[in-house]
């Protein structure tokens, strides 16, 4: 017996420009339950969820609530229909205060005025509903990443919803809130909402969703109740065939007294005491999640990050970067978390990107040309197996995460770099491009590069690394050897016990 | 290293592709140049003429060569709104300098009132962290108040300092001679050496650029220098086409130098442009100030017309760009 569909969108196509985006899209949300939708990244969940939203506008197909065809030309429709998406981008209004933002497009009025009273318990009630504790006050541009996103959350929440909408909610989470998210939804749930959840991790549809669907290249490759599937089938409906599990192996033997780097002591306002050594063939991986100091160690070494105390050694003498070039030109490579802001040349060519870092070793003189650039690309081009032209004279954002990744990688290769720090090397990376970044990574171990892994996500650390350490809080928890290292014991020692 | 077996043959059709996919980004440009050299061909038969030409490259000069340190500035995120106000002061020092000390130190001096200028600027915005704007506002009003208080309201005259309307070659004068060989210092410098790639890569995102070991704040800092000795040459060329100085020299340039630099393509919010787009830019305002004088249109219309041309060339822009957006 199937419930009767709360939302049923039929047949929806979208293509902005030439780029069809969708090419008939069919599904249905029932009231009281809970759909997963995966996807690799370019598959058109975002489009997707963005439509129903009232955001964007499908150029074909039906939406109905509750049978009767709707059309959402603006996001108030949507709203008024009971819809609210939580979306990727945090889209508060940062001076603001948490209040005000939760209270955001649906302020309580009296006579025109607000009614501050009202708003404010309106707030307290949504935060309190997700075990928030936040200042109701306090402008959100104070607040962490994390509980930005909880006051996105509660936004969406505060109101009579009818239809959630996630986009990856849990990406900028801590364990803690994470584990209160699902309950808000057990509790959406039971309270009949019809829950659609945006997701890259796979055990989180299989903790919560009691559907799952997948998008690939815009139409729907998979729609089936969790019960009736499994991961293997869910990953082979994202990528188109199924993936090998079984992989490569690599594990590092230990050479005594060999040293790329050498930390003692670091200290800095996110992290105290830390001792690292990191030697050629040797990857670390460092876990962490938010608030633990681990992207931050990974910044002050290379330089990027200021830091008040300790010593690092290279090659058996102290350094202190006071630039990242300095780091650079001894021969460091580093990945920065966030590649939008941070990693990627946003309207330069791929090619120009990979040669940034060296473009001074590359030149004649001073002058260089896009030759030289396409020459520098097409060494890295196969070997990465980046998905591009030949010669990488497309604009870098035209390619998936996955291959934009590829890319900042090859920076480094390109630039001779024999340690390598990568700050969350997979995020927004599709399944099929993690794995070949994890193996491009054993194989750079393997010709004797040393590599830092300093990520939130345990696959990272459990794929790739011959050694792991734990981190909370600034300090580092646990050591693990590479036969001990399990997402079990990753979480259990970051203080989470698995939530999956 | 991987073999690279990919033939040149498969690549270099691709790369024609390429050059023609990317024309509409200038090509509107000057497709509008043509249109607005054939009306005022048909309109007025003395347009078309060499002396004419002539008389458009000269009159664009000044503009021209602080558009060439500004396209650097803006294709890096930033900008210099002391430009004008900037040669004003330089010319004056001139002046002054030349009547104690004679023609060629005060050419020395102007050259160092310019790169300090400019040294001023970059100091602020890079070493300070005042925005760009702000300082160069701040500037704008700074020396356009030294120029007003030392050089008191009349202008004064310089002799014996002529060179910028000899007419060496071809009958062109030396300061338009001296605008196109800038141009095109900066049009190499731009888009054949690692410094230009440097200020392409800050202005596409500034964070990775620091990240991938470019000293962001050193080339801002000789970004704004070069800006400076663009108005040392400014204010030296002034000078000489005039014979004279004034509070009033170089009022709004900075206005103009905008437009034209936006007008050429390049994004307020940096990382695209080319020294080749502003010189198109310079020249759509520059025919259209020209063809409207013979035509006897009122120089005050000429500024309506300007006006419009910018804001129709950047919504054509952006409605171009939520077009092609995926």
């Amino acid at each position: 017996m199937v419930a009767p569909a709360f939302l049923s969108v039929r047949g929806m196509r979208k293509s902005f420009g030439p780029v069809k985006v969708l090419h008939g899209v069919d599904l249905d949300l029932a009231p009281g339950s809970v759909t997963a939708l995966l996807g690799e990244n370019g598959a058109g969940k975002s489009t997707f969820v963005r439509i129903l939203a009232g955001d964007h506008q499908a150029d074909e197909g039906s939406i109905a609530i509750n049978g009767t065809p709707a059309a959402f030309r603006t996001v108030a429709q949507s709203r008024d229909a009971g819809i609210r998406l939580i979306a990727q981008e945090i889209a508060d209004a940062p001076t603001l205060s948490v209040a005000e933002n939760i209270a955001l497009g649906a302020l309580p009025n009296r006579f025109g005025f607000v009614d501050y009273r009202a708003m404010r318990e309106t707030a307290s009630r949504a935060l309190s509903s997700l075990g928030a504790d936040l200042p109701l006050d306090a402008p959100v541009s104070s607040l962490r990443l994390g509980e930005r996103q909880i006051v996105e959350i509660a936004r969406a929440t505060a109101g009579a919803s009818r239809c959630l909408i996630f986009d990856e909610p849990t990406a900028a989470l801590s364990d803690a809130e994470t584990r209160r998210l699902f309950a808000l939804i057990e509790r959406m749930r039971a309270q009949g909402t019809a829950i659609l959840y945006i997701t890259h991790r796979l055990d989180e549809v299989f903790a919560i969703a009691d559907r799952v669907c997948v998008l690939r290249d815009g139409r729907v490759s998979l729609d089936a109740a969790v019960a009736d599937t499994d991961q293997a089938a869910v990953v082979a409906a994202m990528v188109g065939h199924a993936i090998a599990t079984h992989h490569d192996h690599y594990a590092y033997a230990e050479k005594p007294g060999e040293k790329l780097i050498s930390v003692r002591g670091l200290t800095a306002d996110s992290f105290s005491d830390i001792a690292l050594d990191i030697a050629p063939g040797e990857i670390v991986g460092i876990y962490g999640k938010i608030g633990s100091g681990v992207p931050e160690l990974a910044g002050a070494i290379f330089g990027a990050l200021p830091y008040a105390a300790g010593e690092i050694t290279m090659d058996g003498s102290p350094v202190r970067f006071r630039h990242p070039r300095e780091a650079v030109e001894r021969g460091i490579g580093f990945l920065p978390a966030d590649r939008a802001s941070e990693g990627l040349l946003r309207q330069r060519s791929v090619a120009e990107n990979l040669a940034a870092p060296s473009w001074h070793r590359l030149a004649r003189g001073p002058f260089i040309s896009r030759a030289i650039e396409t020459t520098a690309f097409s060494r890295w081009h196969k070997a990465l197996n980046v998905r591009s032209r030949p010669d990488g004279a497309e604009r870098i954002l035209t390619l998936s995460g996955g291959n934009q990744q590829k890319v900042l990688l090859g920076r480094w290769l390109e630039a001779g770099s024999r340690l390598l720090l990568l700050v969350e090397p997979t995020r927004g990376v599709d399944v099929g491009a993690r794995q070949e970044i994890y193996q491009v990574l054993r194989d750079l171990a393997r010709q004797g590069h040393g590599i830092l892994i300093a990520s939130s996500d345990y696959e990272d650390i459990v794929e790739a690394a011959t050694r792991a350490i734990v981190m909370v809080r600034g300090q580092m928890v646990a050591h693990l050897p590479q036969a001990d290292i399990s997402t079990a014991r990753l979480t259990e020692a970051a203080g989470g016990g698995a939530h999956a | 290293m991987p073999e690279h077996i990919q033939t040149t043959a498969a690549t270099a059709p691709a790369m024609t592709m390429r050059a023609r996919m990317k024309a509409p980004e200038w090509g509107a440009l000057l497709i509008f140049l043509l249109a607005e050299i054939v009306f005022f061909t048909i309109n007025s038969p003395y347009f078309l003429s060499w002396p004419n030409l002539v008389n458009i490259i000269t009159a664009l000069s000044i503009t021209g060569i602080l558009a060439a340190g500004g396209t650097i500035l803006l294709i890096a995120g930033q900008f210099d709104l002391s430009v004008g106000s900037g040669t004003a002061f330089v010319a004056l020092m001139f002046a002054l300098a030349a009547q104690s000390l004679g023609i060629m130190p005060a050419t020395g001096i102007a050259i160092v009132v310019g790169l300090g200028i400019g040294m001023l600027n970059g100091f602020l915005v890079t070493v300070v962290g005042v925005n760009a704007l702000i300082t160069t506002l701040g500037t704008l009003a700074i020396f356009r108040g030294l120029t007003l208080s030392i050089g008191g309201a009349s202008s004064l005259r310089i002799t014996g300092f002529d060179w910028a309307i000899a007419r060496p070659f071809l009958d062109i004068p030396l300061s338009a001679l001296l605008f196109l060989a800038i141009a095109l210092i900066i049009a190499v410098l731009l888009s054949r050496t690692v410094f230009g790639r440097t200020i392409y890569a800050i202005g596409a995102n500034e964070n990775a650029a620091r990240l991938v070991g470019i000293r962001t704040k050193k080339t801002l800092f000789i970004g704004f220098v070069i800006s400076g000795l663009c108005m040392a040459v400014t204010g030296l060329v002034s000078a000489s086409q005039l014979g004279s100085t004034s509070g009033t020299t170089g009022m709004g340039l900075e206005l103009a130098v905008v437009t034209a630099i936006i007008l050429g393509g390049t994004s307020l919010k940096g990382g695209t442009g080319s020294m080749f787009g502003t010189v198109l830019g310079l020249l759509i305002v520059g025919v259209l100030n020209n063809g409207m004088t013979l035509m006897n249109i009122n120089s005050t219309w000429q500024q309506v017309a300007a006006g419009t041309l910018l804001i129709l060339a950047v919504s054509f822009d952006q409605i171009r760009q939520r077009f092609i957006r995926a």
